[in-house]
């Protein structure tokens, strides 16, 4: 589509007015910098650049685009957890980046370079020689009292030489328009990826306008990350894994999100062991090294043996696997002591001792209160400084928290502090109060400033430093905040790196040579195996039951009846449902569609096709680097869809409806696994689940529905509920009756819902599964389900009988319990979904 | 005076264990006053590997894989050890604790007796401001370190009663310090916590005190399992010093030194042997002989 000239003409002068209208309403706050408005109070040119390209959209299209970002985020489920929240959260994404010119950044990026180097070699003497604090250049009480300095590491040598393998930190633009470091990050830096899945979101949106900014890429820096971790390993195939503290961490999907974008094994604390000096992951084909953990969990928490020892979530024996050089751990254990505050009163001495060079980004001044001198300037000075928490704990005495601005006390509480800081000056840091510059967020049509932190992080690779062009950017929701944690109100935003000339498209993929074709990733660990087996028995009893209930509210709609008469098909379907604790069977007595509704959305029945649901959707929490988006937000839907409050009784049309929607969804799962999963391990394991839960569920749909002595009402569900009416019809000219219709359900291995089509399905997964020894003998799960197989080929329709079918359900049982005595976790440290729910 | 020492630790589990990586810290090791004559450990079931280490604290670690299913585990140490300590510190010659707090503030060591180690609040003997306000009555300006210390000690024997069955091992410093009951590691923990509360660095040792008194003296409380106390780091030119809150007395030659650390988690005695939700059984028995 193409304008006329004079259409042209008016949009230009449209896009130009609006343009100067935002400029012009957009108010610095007095006395703080500002990035859109330069020293001399007149809009930065590169600010100016990027409004121009934005209202060139016309407001409705402006909106529209915001809308498609904020749909893109829920969709791709990019969410945080605020410490305590029971839910996820999703996450709040500024809709417009933070920008930052090609010169300025090339400062920045420098001074971020400069003081990683810094650390390391800092780390490298803390934890080594100690020749800083020997020389008096750094206090030693000043590093032992960082719950991050550990002893047990002291002396031990990181396999690989190096601490740190990714560094960050937190830097903002001060009154005098220099950046100034706040904070650093050296333990294990989190918002990388939630930078990355800014960026895909926002580019998304304003693809032309991304491109035309000429606007930095993010993927090579990963790319030298993954690199860097690789080249630190002994084997040239290694095997490199991202050690989570699991799904109840605030940041867990940002670790799931990078594991599935860098390929790297998602594992817990529970998925590895240690022998023989060496770490190894727990898979189904037994114990496999693993070269290099990118750790997410805390130092304290990663060693049970010599570190804090109520932890559940690290490795017995990791710090001796340390000390024998058998895994390399980025960042190495203990490398949290430089994110004390009191380490920042020493950096700038440290940095001409270290470096022979002065810091190039200044960190906010401090001074450690653990000195005489500075202790007594910083009481006497106490009016104009900040006091905090010299090792990050809280101020003794002063429930406020980790920080308090000297001018907001009264007399009384300047005289505790002083008389606080006199007996342990050593737990106190007076530093410098900055106010920290503001930029421009979208709110409702116009900008306005707010005050941001910008995290930036520094990758190791072989060749040095690589700078992540960007950074995590939290801007707060207040004009006046200090201090910005990702809580109530904070948004973050995207950050461009504007480049002076058009930005190459780096290719990403390598050549040839370097590439081994692969099929299969790795093998499977023993956790995911587990989560991934549970969640397809969850989904099938979800099925089970929705067609229990759909099948109930037809035949309502059918007979017209309020109640289920005793010994009706109806009652039946009544008193499974109770069995199997999806609602009390004392709701039926009333009223069976009330029954039906509690059966459908009752959250306090485990056996409800909602607590099913959510069931499933938490064994799939544990696993969701290995499932698409798609299957992921599906189960999502299907937990949405059953968690609402309904009438009770629900009339009987609805209730059909609803559970009928509900099995749809099912359905496209069950098409997204068929269709879309990789026929590796995982989807075997998935399918496995599946196949037992429906086999055992059929089992007892027969042994109830078909029983001797069934009436052929009760037959006629029976071909409902497993789908096989129109088989059947076109099989069998004459009414039902009970042996072809037992034959169709359990013996008729062309019939997919059958048992027998699930024992030849299990048989076949069961054989592909890795063997643990090359003995030749079978694994017990394979011989029984080779019994099991071979006595449904061999019996007759006419021989069958309740007794048969439940002991086919009792062998499917056994089969579970050996498949997860063979192949999952077994011990204290297994970390899975909670079973609690009764299932078999 | 020689010691023969035996240790005994008896665990008893619900279910077979398969596999278990532990670690122990069981064997003494030489120290101010004190020379290990003998040491061994014995465990049933055999370890499949038993490598030894000396922790940064100067404890001796015993690193243990045993891949044999059991359901019982025995540990047991057998060891001899002298013991000749000098006489102690003259209270009254040690330094004003204010000089004390600002020389390990400022203090350039970090090797292992680095008052800057034992100058924090650490796991088990967290901040805990009772207690430093309990101790601060001890230290009116100017006071010598060891005469605050010592007159802490006794204040903590008199205030507090011993009870084993007040407490656990898990129980938090602040309980026991409301109850004001406990054993030998609670008085530890809250002498320790108190110590550093107003900025002075002490330690946590645990070991073992003679079972049978000398003639005519009393039977000293903790003598018939592991007993705890307290070091007190005295300033630079004198060191540290062994304060016993539970007999208020100072660790002489009826104390033997098993570890040393921060408190009581840098050197439980036996580390790793976690299993599930059910507490195992254990059973520890200790005798400690003077030879004649």
């Amino acid at each position: 589509m193409s304008l006329s000239a004079p259409d042209q003409e008016n949009a230009d002068c449209d896009a130009a007015r609006r343009m100067a209208e935002l400029a012009a309403g957009y108010k610095p706050l007095p006395g703080i910098p500002d990035e859109f408005t330069g020293a001399d109070g007149r809009p930065r040119a590169h600010w100016l650049r990027f409004l121009a390209a934005l209202t060139e959209l016309s407001a409705g299209d402006i909106g529209k685009r915001f809308a498609t970002a904020d749909r893109h985020i829920r969709d791709t489920g990019v969410s945080y957890r605020a410490y305590g929240d029971k839910s996820e959260r999703a996450w709040p994404l500024s809709h417009l980046p933070l920008l930052i010119e090609a010169g300025e950044w090339r400062e920045i990026a420098q001074g971020i370079e400069q003081r990683a180097r810094l650390m390391e070699l800092l780390l490298a003497d803390i934890y080594g020689e100690g020749r800083l604090i020997a020389a008096g250049d750094l206090p030693a009480a000043a590093v032992t009292g960082s719950p991050e300095f550990l002893h047990p590491l002291h002396g031990v040598k990181p396999p690989g030489g190096k601490f740190l393998h990714i560094y960050a930190a937190d830097i903002g633009r001060g009154p005098d328009g220099r950046w100034w470091v706040l904070g650093d990050r050296s333990q294990a830096p989190s918002g990388a990826g939630y930078a990355l899945a800014n960026r895909l979101v926002l580019a998304r949106a304003f693809p032309a306008l991304y491109r035309d900014m000429n606007v930095e890429r993010l993927a090579p820096f990963f790319e030298a990350f993954r690199f860097g971790l690789t080249s630190m390993a002994q084997r040239s195939d290694p095997r490199i894994c991202l050690l989570t503290p699991g799904p109840f961490n605030e940041t867990y999907f940002e670790q799931a999100y990078l594991a599935r974008y860098l390929g790297l094994l998602l594992v817990e604390g529970g998925d590895l062991t240690m022998r023989d000096g060496k770490v190894h992951v727990r898979t189904i084909a037994g114990l496999k090294r693993a070269d290099v953990i990118w750790r997410r969990i805390d130092s304290d928490f990663a060693d049970p043996l010599e570190l804090n020892a109520r932890s559940r979530l690290g490795v017995p024996g990791l710090v001796d696997a340390l000390r024998e050089g058998g895994v390399v751990i980025a960042n190495a254990l203990g490398s949290g002591v430089l994110e004390a505050p009191v380490m920042m009163s020493f950096m700038p001495k440290l940095c001409r001792t270290l470096l022979g060079e002065d810091l190039r980004l200044p960190n906010i001044a401090t001074w450690w209160c653990g000195q005489s001198a500075a202790r007594r300037s910083v009481i006497a000075g106490m009016e104009k400084l900040a006091i905090s928490g010299a090792f990050g704990n809280p101020l003794p005495g002063f429930p406020r928290g980790q920080s308090i601005v000297g001018a907001a006390l009264d007399a009384d509480e300047k005289r505790r502090l002083a008389a606080a800081m006199a007996e342990r000056g050593v737990d106190f840091v007076g530093q410098e109060v900055v106010n920290l510059s503001t930029t421009p967020v979208w709110h409702e049509g116009r900008i306005e400033p707010r005050p941001f932190v910008l995290r930036v992080y520094a990758a190791r690779t072989p060749e040095g430093w690589s700078i992540m062009p960007g950074g995590f950017c939290r801007i707060s929701g207040r004009a006046d905040a200090r201090a910005v944690a990702m809580g109530e109100g904070v948004q973050s935003a995207d950050v461009w790196v504007l480049a002076n000339t058009p930005v190459a498209m780096v290719s990403l993929l390598p050549t040839d040579e370097t590439v081994r074709i692969r099929r299969i990733m790795g093998t499977l660990p023993s956790r995911a195996a587990d989560n991934l087996f549970w969640l397809g028995r969850y989904i099938e009893r979800s099925e089970a039951t929705l067609r229990l209930i759909r099948c109930l509210a037809g035949r309502m709609i059918e007979t017209g009846a309020g109640t289920a008469n005793p010994g009706t098909a109806l009652s039946k379907l009544v008193s499974l449902l109770a069995a199997w604790h999806a609602a009390p069977s004392e709701a039926a007595a009333s009223s069976a569609m009330a029954f039906a509704a509690i059966a459908l959305h009752g959250g306090e029945d485990y056996g409800s096709a909602l607590s099913l649901v959510r069931d499933a959707r938490r064994a799939a929490s544990f696993i969701r680097e290995r499932l698409s988006p798609d299957t992921w937000r599906l189960i999502g839907d299907l937990d949405q869809n059953l968690s609402i409050d309904v009438p009770r009784p629900l009339a009987e049309a609805e209730a059909f409806e609803r559970a009928d929607a509900a099995l749809r969804t099912i359905a496209a799962i069950s098409g997204l696994a068929q269709e879309n999963m990789n026929r590796g391990a995982g989807w075997r394991m998935f399918d496995t689940g599946r196949r037992i839960e429906r086999g055992i569920n059929t089992c007892r749909f027969a042994r109830h529905f078909a029983s001797g002595d069934a009436p052929a009402d009760d037959l006629d569900v029976l071909l409902d509920l497993v789908d096989s009416q129109i088989t059947y019809r076109s099989r069998y000219l004459m009414g039902v009756a009970l042996s072809p219709v037992r034959d169709m359900v359990v013996l008729d291995s062309y019939n997919p819902r059958s048992v027998a089509f699930q024992a030849e399905r299990l048989d076949e997964h069961l054989e592909t599964l890795p063997l643990l020894s090359d003995d030749g003998m079978l694994e017990t799960p394979r011989r029984l389900i080779l019994q099991l197989a071979a006595e449904i080929a061999t019996t007759t329709a006419a021989s069958l009988n309740n007794e048969k079918i439940l002991g086919f359900e009792q062998s499917l049982l056994g089969l579970a319990d050996a498949i997860a005595a063979r192949y999952f976790l077994q011990g204290p440290h297994v970390a899975r979904a909670d079973k609690s729910s009764g299932l078999a | 005076m020689i010691y023969d020492i035996r240790h005994l630790t008896l665990y008893e589990y619900g279910s077979a264990v398969t596999f278990s990586h532990c670690v122990l810290r069981l064997l003494p090791a030489d120290g101010p006053g004190q020379k290990v004559l003998s040491s061994e450990l014995r465990i049933t079931p055999a370890p499949a590997q038993m490598i030894e280490r000396m922790c940064f604290f100067g404890n001796r670690l015993t690193f243990l894989t045993i891949e044999t299913a059991h359901r019982k585990l025995i540990v047991e140490t057998n060891a001899s050890i002298e013991i000749e300590r000098g006489e102690p510190l003259n209270i009254s010659e040690t330094p004003a604790f204010e000089i004390v707090r600002q020389e390990a503030f400022a203090s350039t060591f970090f090797d292992k007796d680095s008052p800057a180690h034992f100058l924090h609040p650490s796991r088990l003997a967290p901040r805990f401001e009772p207690a430093s306000d309990y101790a601060r009555e001890s230290f009116s300006p100017g006071r010598p370190v060891l005469e605050g210390a010592t007159e802490l000690m006794r204040r903590i024997k008199a205030d507090f009663k011993y009870d084993t069955k007040a407490t656990v091992v898990s129980t938090p410093l602040s309980e026991a310090f409301g109850k004001r009951r406990g054993v030998c590691q609670d008085f530890a923990h809250i002498m320790i916590a108190g110590l550093r509360g107003i900025g002075l660095p002490a330690a946590y040792i645990s070991g073992y005190i003679r079972t049978i008194p000398p003639a005519g003296k009393e039977r000293l409380e903790g003598a018939d399992a592991m007993h705890a106390w307290v070091s007190v780091w005295c300033g630079e030119a004198r060191g540290w010093e062994g304060l016993d809150p539970t007999n208020a007395i100072m660790a002489g030659n009826d104390h033997i030194v098993l570890a040393k650390g921060r408190d009581y988690a840098d050197i439980s005695p036996v580390a790793g042997l976690i299993l599930g939700s059910r507490e195992q059984d254990v059973d520890v028995k200790v005798d400690v002989v003077p030879r004649a």
